[in-house]
């Protein structure tokens, strides 16, 4: 009923509504501007409504407030995440200026921020009801945005997208239902109910709820999805994907992770699952020719990572968690804006031979290449480093040995992937391969502030030690 | 018996119904066929082309649109129900409501959606 909705619940979900109303104002605009809007219009008012999103989150930074009857949690992790979210979707909306028909941008942008706001719907989701909302809010603007480029595999990686995540979709469905069977509400907290591990159907649920979370983090049993989308989509979009459905999805997962009782069993094959994503995507890794591909198996490998870091359910392991999140969006969206930068329209600069003597052609695109490439492979001095010595540290206290050991192992057989694609850029037995020379100056300032972004956080002032102890 | 009984004897027999309906003909029917019965339709049309044929696409993005805006529209029946119940409040909430369909339709209408090309 309407009189229980306050003042308050309507301020818990601000950022949401100025995200969500910001694509009403760039489709408006382009309705009313006389044939359609510029790019430079629609890209400038999706950036300029996701500051201000990201800026009013922020001023919601340490406060608790169950919004909307325990639906959307204020407080704790929920803030980071968003604004995770809204750095990664803004970073992904700079490298839109060289794809894409100028007659779609409305519509690109639009769609780009209705899928932020699902997704920091997520991030905040504390029912069944509204995980699944937020979801579902992602995912169909996504769904539509995988299919924006006029190429054929772009219509094809949105069909599969389609269809395998509606699937997945369902799976998480069931699961609700059959959790909602056994507790009797759509609350998390009611995991905690005393009993429940004699209910056939929590396990059930549980379980089946836990194969969507997988679905969508792409780990490695329900990963075929990723690669086949990830190459077919516009690269702007893929990179916005790698990040965003991550960073809501995990947000999900901690929260149903952190609401069972401690030592749930039901999460041991989740774990399972993210330590063979772990060795499986990193092996998957050194067969790929294509960039996107690649990327999208080293995402394969990077969510087991995270979801590795919450084992045991540590308060530690949320911070470290969370800590390599932003490592990797910074890391990742850096190594997308290289790829944005050496692409045309369609997209020839993804193939991993067109890095062949990158480093005669153009050094300084080079050496951020492989700076990117190396701070995901986890080499000192970046965020890529500390963000794995940190999940290692969170693995062993909580006695997952054998998870860090993976951890260990994964990274080993990664090097060699990353730097199959350092070798052929600075080969000097190499032809350097032509490449177009695009104008691209958002995505060189993305890269630039990614670049920036990795080192900073190993240092001053984003430590964990700094930040994130305010994380509960 | 707990409440969940009934839904997994329900779950059973649609179940065994279905794998009775599409195993047994084949198990018991006698085959006796001949051209005519090998048809699609044994009586009525004669087929006259092969069904995977082009079909024009602007049809689907016609009924597409006209779905999307048919169920929304159904939405405002809950509402009418309810008006005097929800007030204030659900007033608001509508004309929000309105106003994103609205922007949405006149969006459509300035793509050229409604176009028949």
């Amino acid at each position: 009923m309407p009189n229980f909705i306050t003042h308050q619940d309507w301020l818990a979900i601000t950022p949401l509504l100025i995200a969500g109303g910001g694509a009403l104002i760039v489709l408006l605009v382009d309705l009313l501007w006389p044939k359609h809007s510029p790019r430079a219009v629609s890209l400038a008012i999706g950036i300029g409504v996701l500051l201000a999103a990201g800026a009013f989150a922020a001023t919601t930074y340490g406060r608790s407030y169950n919004a909307f009857n325990g639906g959307f949690m204020l407080g704790g992790f929920a803030v980071v995440f968003q604004e995770i979210i809204v750095l990664s979707a803004i970073l992904s909306l700079s490298l839109f200026g060289t794809f894409g028909r100028d007659d779609r941008m409305a519509g690109i942008t639009a769609l780009l921020l209705w899928s932020t706001t699902g997704a920091m719907l997520m991030a905040g989701a504390a029912n069944l009801m509204t995980i699944f909302l937020g979801l579902e809010l992602l995912s169909l603007a996504l769904y539509c945005l995988c299919g924006v480029a006029d190429r054929a595999a772009s219509q094809e990686s949105a069909l599969k997208y389609l269809i395998l995540s509606s699937t997945a979709s369902g799976f998480l469905l069931f699961g609700m239902a059959l959790l909602f069977g056994a507790t009797g509400s759509v609350t998390l907290a009611s995991l905690m109910l005393p009993g429940l591990a004699a209910n056939p159907l929590y396990w059930m649920g549980g379980g089946f709820f836990l194969v969507g979370i997988a679905f969508k983090l792409s780990l490695m049993p329900f990963h075929v999805w990723s690669p086949d989308v990830y190459e077919g989509a516009p690269l702007p979009v893929t990179a916005f994907m790698s990040v965003v459905t991550k960073a809501g999805t995990l947000a999900v997962f901690a929260r149903f992770a952190y609401a069972l009782p401690a030592g749930g069993k039901l999460l041991l094959p989740f774990f399972v699952i993210a330590g063979v994503s772990m060795i499986g995507g990193n092996l998957a890794m050194l067969a790929q020719t294509d960039l996107k591909r690649l990327l999208a198996y080293s995402g394969v490998a990077q969510a087991g990572y995270m979801v590795a870091a919450l084992a045991g359910a540590s308060a530690l392991g949320m911070r470290y968690a969370i800590y390599y999140l932003a490592a990797y969006m910074f890391m990742n969206l850096g190594a997308f804006a290289i790829v944005a930068v050496l692409s045309g329209e369609r997209e020839e600069g993804a193939q991993i031979a067109a890095f062949r003597g990158l480093g005669q052609r153009r050094p300084w695109l080079a050496a951020a290449m492989s700076f990117f490439l190396l701070a995901l492979a986890g080499f000192p001095p970046t965020a890529g480093f500390l963000g794995k010595i940190l999940i290692l540290a969170a693995t062993v206290n909580a006695g997952y040995a054998w998870l860090a050991a993976l951890l260990i192992a994964g990274t080993a057989i990664s090097l060699y992937a990353y730097f199959k694609v350092l070798r052929l850029m600075y080969d000097p037995h190499d032809q350097p391969a032509p490449g177009p020379r695009t104008s691209a100056p958002l995505a060189y300032a993305g890269a630039a502030l990614c670049a920036a972004f990795v080192i900073i956080m190993t240092f001053y002032p984003l430590t964990p030690s700094n930040v994130l102890p305010l994380v509960k | 018996m707990t409440p969940y009984a009934p839904v997994a004897i329900f779950a059973a027999v649609a179940v065994a119904a279905a794998l009775a309906f599409s195993l047994l003909p084949g198990l018991l029917a006698q085959r006796k066929p001949n051209p005519e019965k090998e048809k699609a339709y044994e009586c009525g049309v004669e087929p006259t082309s092969a069904i995977a044929g082009r079909f024009p696409v602007k049809f689907y993005l016609i009924a597409m649109l006209f779905v999307i805006l048919d169920v929304e529209a159904a939405s405002f029946y809950p509402w009418a129900v309810q008006m005097h119940a929800l007030r204030m409040f659900g007033l608001i909430e509508m004309g929000a409501f309105i106003v994103v369909l609205g922007i949405g339709y006149a969006y459509v209408w300035k793509k050229r959606g409604f176009e028949w090309r």
